[in-house]
């Protein structure tokens, strides 16, 4: 269902305002075409938040898998999953994201790590950066900050 | 009631979800992933943010009945809140979110106690806001949508 937008001549500044940002998503949305199969991992406690990643992932044709927590991230890692993207909380049951940010990287996994969390301090930013992550994006994660990954990690 | 007039009530109080502050642009984003295979995704992905935030304000209760304050573990429960509320655009309740985090970050007991309750107040009417967005929706029906490449 697309957002129900009132006709022209009732069009107020906030529908311009909400069309005009609509427009540039859905750009962003349709622009994208995916050349090769990207594969990523979204960790988060959270089933709204990993959901919502996952769908928004799998929306740009990524195959996307998500965990709840931080030891069976690593887990899954160490068995030998390849991916090329991670997405990861810094609050996270078990094993918090920061050790299961370090203990990744330490596992010799170079692959594009997104830090998406809630962060009210530079300092919280300093340190998941610190930890490993390359880019630090607060929540929600949206197409403006990941399609450029995307393309990216796709070689566009 | 016919289809159009019912459309227009939905717009206009679409609209005042805005208006009024209650969701932001995310909730926008979440209307984008909707589609004719999935018509209903937008509820169904509040509805899943109600059950599941449900545990966390139960847990924040809990703590808050616990004295002295932990306050780390106070600002972890609210992190995972506001980080849900925020995926589905609750602005209000993002904003009393922010605010218990720097109240827990102050050690200001009463500034959390009363920012909860408040955080409590605009949980409640957003549900209730949306569950009438929600029914109005169903009953005016599925809208013809632009189709995009997948």
């Amino acid at each position: 269902m697309a957002p129900t937008l009132p006709s022209s001549d009732q069009a107020s500044d906030q529908d311009n305002w909400d069309n005009g940002r609509l427009a540039r998503k859905r750009q962003l949305l349709i622009e994208i075409v995916l050349r090769n199969k990207l594969t990523a991992l979204v960790v988060d406690g959270d089933t709204t938040c990993r959901v919502l990643e996952q769908l928004l992932l799998r929306s740009y044709g990524v195959q996307t898998q998500g965990v709840d927590n931080g030891r069976d991230a690593v887990a899954l890692i160490a068995s030998g999953v390849k991916l090329d993207l991670i997405i990861i909380d810094m609050i996270l049951p078990v094993l918090n994201g920061l050790e299961t940010t370090r203990q990744i990287r330490d596992m010799g996994v170079h692959c594009k790590m997104l830090g998406v969390t809630i962060c009210s301090r530079e300092s919280e930013r300093q340190v998941f950066l610190a930890a490993g992550v390359d880019v630090f994006i607060e929540k929600p994660l949206d197409p403006e900050h990941l399609v450029p990954i995307l393309r990216e990690l796709d070689g566009q | 009631m016919e289809r159009n007039p019912m459309r227009r009530q939905l717009a206009i109080m679409r609209q005042s979800l805005f208006d009024q502050g209650h969701v932001d642009e995310q909730f926008v984003q979440l209307e984008e992933l909707q589609d004719d295979a999935n018509p209903n995704f937008v509820e169904e992905v509040v509805t899943l943010y109600y059950r599941d935030s449900a545990r966390i304000i139960l847990n924040i209760e809990q703590a808050l009945e616990r004295k002295p304050f932990d306050f780390r573990k106070l600002d972890a429960y609210m992190h995972q809140f506001k980080g849900s509320s925020s995926s589905i655009g609750a602005k209000k309740v993002k904003a009393e979110s922010t605010l218990f985090r720097e109240y827990c970050k102050s050690g200001n007991g009463e500034g959390c106690m009363r920012s909860f309750q408040q955080l409590k107040k605009e949980y409640a009417t957003l549900r209730k806001k949306l569950g009438a967005y929600f029914q109005l929706a169903r009953q005016a029906g599925p809208v013809e949508t632009a189709s995009r490449p997948k």
